[in-house]
């Protein structure tokens, strides 16, 4: 039956997590966003909450909040600060690789080096340079004996050089195509791994990122990741995963920039008349209002279908992400532009937000990766990659 | 008869100023927008090279606010008929903010100070302000309208002026003032009586180090970074009656707001036709990028998407220049053309912020890197949509324009 009810569970976190992001969170999200890194003690924090593996199964050491619980948190913590939000999770895109792309065996063994309260993931998909016009990857993993070779760089890794699991992707040496991709899981850092220097961007500068250049990194077999229905399958789905998450983090920053933008506008006097009352500026907080509900709906019927194991769960995610990209990125403009001059200037967040979701927009899949994955799924065109992002056109920060 | 083509002098003028930007502006932009300022230097350099520039002669200058040597004050204030000093001059802005709008907002001139001085000052008060730019040095106007409490409302401005024998006393602050701590001088808005509105309102000229007043805060901001953007304080600050832009003669009437506001006239295309620069460069930029991965993502459906983004963004640059020139012609032409400034400065600042996210999204992650120009331009054109008039009052100067009845709105 058609509900919008949250279980008091879902309730209970989600209280408990804005409260956290709107004490914790959004008075320092400027002074750590100068400062170009979290506090440890924050990430204390939150792995004291419980914030670690929110989607992982309570069986594999995750909080077993499902992608729909998982949603509530990413939103509710972007609302306080969505580079915060996203630096204090230590694992970041990690377990949605090995939870899709690892046997269970392998997402169970792989996944404990990201149950400690500081330990940070990362997954390494792009590559800077001239890419391959039908996907795949420039990165090659060799064999020999028993274990993987890894050579080559990826770039706009989010915790590239700090993270303890990292999952790099690479091509078996002499395939092309994405059938030849596969997972490789670094052990620790990974001897003959380095980071070059921090990627300085746009928004969600507290968010740290570096490329890393493999130089025969060795990588033991067992820790190559296949896909149960092969890699593409994988890709897409850990794609989803991560796409959900970051829909639902554009949510929380267009829900934040929204209620600053009605707070303001609610106190700014022009013309003898509160601002708000201005039928141009009315009409333009109505909107985004719209705007940021439209989005959550679409972020939470695609996070309900991936949790069923729906059909249609990957169209899903792909229509979800472009409605919350797009929302986002008018509800953050209106959100400076409804401030007058005080949102060009940085006393208030709202140009902050202007920046941050753009920089969202290009974590995990484009919208034109959505685009393409979502008229694959509707049988419209056909893609070899089904929509996975391709490095030589478009990189994307991983 | 209709044409969009540009006379032979227009199209030296722009291919001269291009060089310029290219070469002198775009190679600079990154690091001083890092270092917050444009050093004065740089900015001695600029304006010699600037001095080289073609006249155009006769009518077809470049004011001096926009990097021409320009009208030295001796000019009548208001263009005549048949000249074609707006569409020069929005043909080297374009360029100029091509280059970098930060820079061109940083050049030694009276900016957008010189207006107001231009149609509301004497021609003594005209040769005094403006003379002060032939002297060796850098030199800048500024414009000081929006205060804390009053930016689109530019009737309710607070900051008082009182007549106490041959001197004006002003109290009051100002914020978000372009330049307004290097300039020489700048033209303060104040009132003798907000409750008169804006037959209450009057213009002066304050000159720097005048007893009184100081600057206080300089922002920091999304964009523009190399742009100084001041907040000026005037406490009990004496400026000679002098300074009182037209005399009192000029505030009999209406005529004294009218002069602010005709300002607007002439600098919203201006201000349009930067943001379609800075539009124009992030296409350009895009374009090339997208063009270079072409043949290896021929086979793509994502190449059509991407493609069809670029596109986009072109027919957008262009739509947007035309309603700058057309409202620049207008000017030109001596038509009032309140509605159509009003018109290219809305359309281009909103399809200039559209190419610029546009930009950043075709070039994915490449878009976001801070070494990368895009990066920059999707920080700097968003003030496009605020100052000199937010997106919501174009609307209103339209509305007000092509509504047979005015809401009280
Ligand atoms: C980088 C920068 C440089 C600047 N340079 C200068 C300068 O050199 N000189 C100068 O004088 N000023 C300058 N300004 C100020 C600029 O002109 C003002 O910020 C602008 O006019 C908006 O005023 P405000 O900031 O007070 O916004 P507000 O007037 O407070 O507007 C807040 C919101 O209310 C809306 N609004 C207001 N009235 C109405 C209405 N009647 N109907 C519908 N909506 C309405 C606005 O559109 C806006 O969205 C600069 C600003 C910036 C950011």
């Amino acid at each position: 039956m058609i509900s919008f009810e949250l279980t008091e569970e879902q309730s209970l976190v989600r209280e408990t997590v804005r409260k956290f992001a709107a004490d914790e969170l959004r008075p320092v999200a400027r002074t750590t966003e100068r400062g170009g890194a979290c506090p440890r003690e924050l990430r204390g924090r939150a792995a004291e909450l419980g914030l670690g593996l929110l989607d992982v199964p309570e069986a594999q050491g995750g909080a077993g909040l499902g992608l729909l619980g998982a949603a509530l948190v990413h939103e509710e913590l972007a609302f306080g600060d969505a580079g915060l939000a996203i630096a204090i999770l230590g694992p970041h895109a990690a377990p949605a690789a090995l939870v899709e792309l690892g046997t269970p065996e392998q997402a169970a063994r792989l996944l404990d080096r990201l149950a400690a309260p500081q330990a940070r993931g990362a997954i390494a998909w792009s590559e800077s340079g001239p890419g391959l016009p039908l996907g795949g990857f420039r990165t090659t993993a060799r064999r020999d004996g028993d274990d993987w070779i890894l050579d080559g760089e990826k770039a706009f890794v989010v915790n590239g050089g700090v993270a303890e699991c990292v999952v790099v992707f690479a091509q078996d040496a002499g395939t092309t195509g994405w059938s030849g991709a596969g997972a490789f899981v670094l052990d620790g850092r990974g001897e003959g791994a380095t980071a070059g220097a921090r990627c300085e961007w746009l928004g969600l500068e507290v968010v740290h990122a570096a490329p890393v250049r493999l130089a025969g990194v060795r990588v033991p077999g067992r820790d190559r990741l296949a896909g149960a229905g092969g890699f593409v399958v994988g890709a897409q789905r850990m794609f989803a995963r991560i796409a959900i998450a970051n829909a639902a983090r554009q949510v929380g920053l267009a829900r934040a920039a929204y209620e600053s933008a009605l707070a303001y506008t609610q106190d700014r006097v022009a013309f003898g008349k509160v601002v708000a009352h201005f039928q141009a500026v009315s009409f333009t907080l109505a909107e985004l209002a719209m705007e940021v509900d439209a989005a959550r709906w679409m972020v939470w019927r695609a996070a309900a279908s991936f949790d069923a194991g729906a059909e249609g769960a990957l169209l899903h995610a792909a229509q979800a992400a472009v409605q919350a990209n797009d929302a986002a990125w008018r509800v953050a403009d209106h959100g400076v532009q409804l401030l007058g001059g005080a949102g060009f200037v940085q006393d208030h967040l709202a140009e902050k937000r202007m920046r941050d979701t753009k920089t969202l927009a290009l974590l995990g899949p484009s919208d034109q990766d959505h685009l393409v994955a979502a008229s694959c799924a509707l049988g419209l065109t056909e893609d070899a990659g089904a929509g996975l992002p391709i490095s030589a056109l478009q990189p994307v920060v991983t | 008869m209709v044409d969009f083509t540009l006379t032979d002098k227009q199209r030296e003028v722009r291919a001269l100023i291009h060089g310029f930007a290219a070469t002198v502006l775009r190679p600079n932009a990154l690091a001083f927008d890092r270092a917050h300022c444009v050093p004065d230097d740089f900015l001695m350099r600029l304006s010699m090279m600037a001095r080289a520039f073609p006249s155009g002669g006769g009518d077809a200058e470049l004011p001096s606010e926009y990097g021409g040597q320009g009208d030295s004050g001796a000019k009548p204030a208001a263009p005549k008929k048949g000249s074609q000093a707006q569409r020069f001059t929005l043909i080297g802005a374009e360029e100029m903010a091509w280059g970098d709008a930060s820079i061109l907002l940083c050049m030694p001139g009276p900016g957008l100070g010189g207006p107001p001085v231009r149609f509301m000052g004497t021609p003594e008060q005209r040769a005094r302000f403006f003379g002060v730019f032939q002297t060796p040095g850098l030199h800048f106007g500024a414009y000081g309208l929006t205060e804390p409490g009053a930016g689109s409302d530019v009737s309710g401005i607070r900051t008082s002026c009182r007549k106490d024998g041959a001197t004006w006393v002003l109290n009051g602050r100002k914020c978000y003032i372009t330049n307004g701590a290097r300039a020489d001088w700048v033209v303060i808005f104040a009132t003798v009586d907000p409750a008169l509105g804006r037959a209450g309102q009057r213009a002066f000229v304050v000159e720097r180090g005048t007893p009184g007043f100081s600057v206080g805060k300089i922002e920091e901001k999304m964009g523009l970074r190399a742009s100084e953007t001041a907040e000026l304080v005037l406490e009990d600050c004496r400026v000679p009656e002098a300074n009182l832009l037209g005399g009192e003669a000029l505030y009999a009437g209406k005529e004294g707001f009218m002069g602010a506001m005709k300002t607007f006239d002439m600098t919203r295309p201006l201000v349009g036709v930067m943001a379609v620069g800075i539009a124009r460069a992030a296409f350009e930029y895009t374009r090339d990028f997208v063009r270079e991965n072409y043949l290896l993502a021929r086979p793509l459906p994502r190449y059509a998407q991407l493609a069809a983004m670029v596109a986009e963004m072109g027919r957008l640059v262009d739509a947007s220049r035309l309603l700058c020139w057309r409202a620049a012609w207008m000017a030109d032409e001596g038509m009032p053309n309140a509605k159509e400034a009003s018109m290219a400065k809305a359309y281009a600042a909103r399809a200039a912020m559209r190419v610029c996210a546009d930009a950043v999204q075709v070039l994915g992650a490449h878009g976001l890197e801070k070494h990368q120009l895009v990066e920059k331009w999707y920080r700097d054109i968003k003030v496009y949509d605020i100052f000199e008039g937010t997106a919501q009052i174009q609307r209103i100067v339209i509305a007000k324009r092509i509504l047979r009845e005015v809401p009280t709105w």
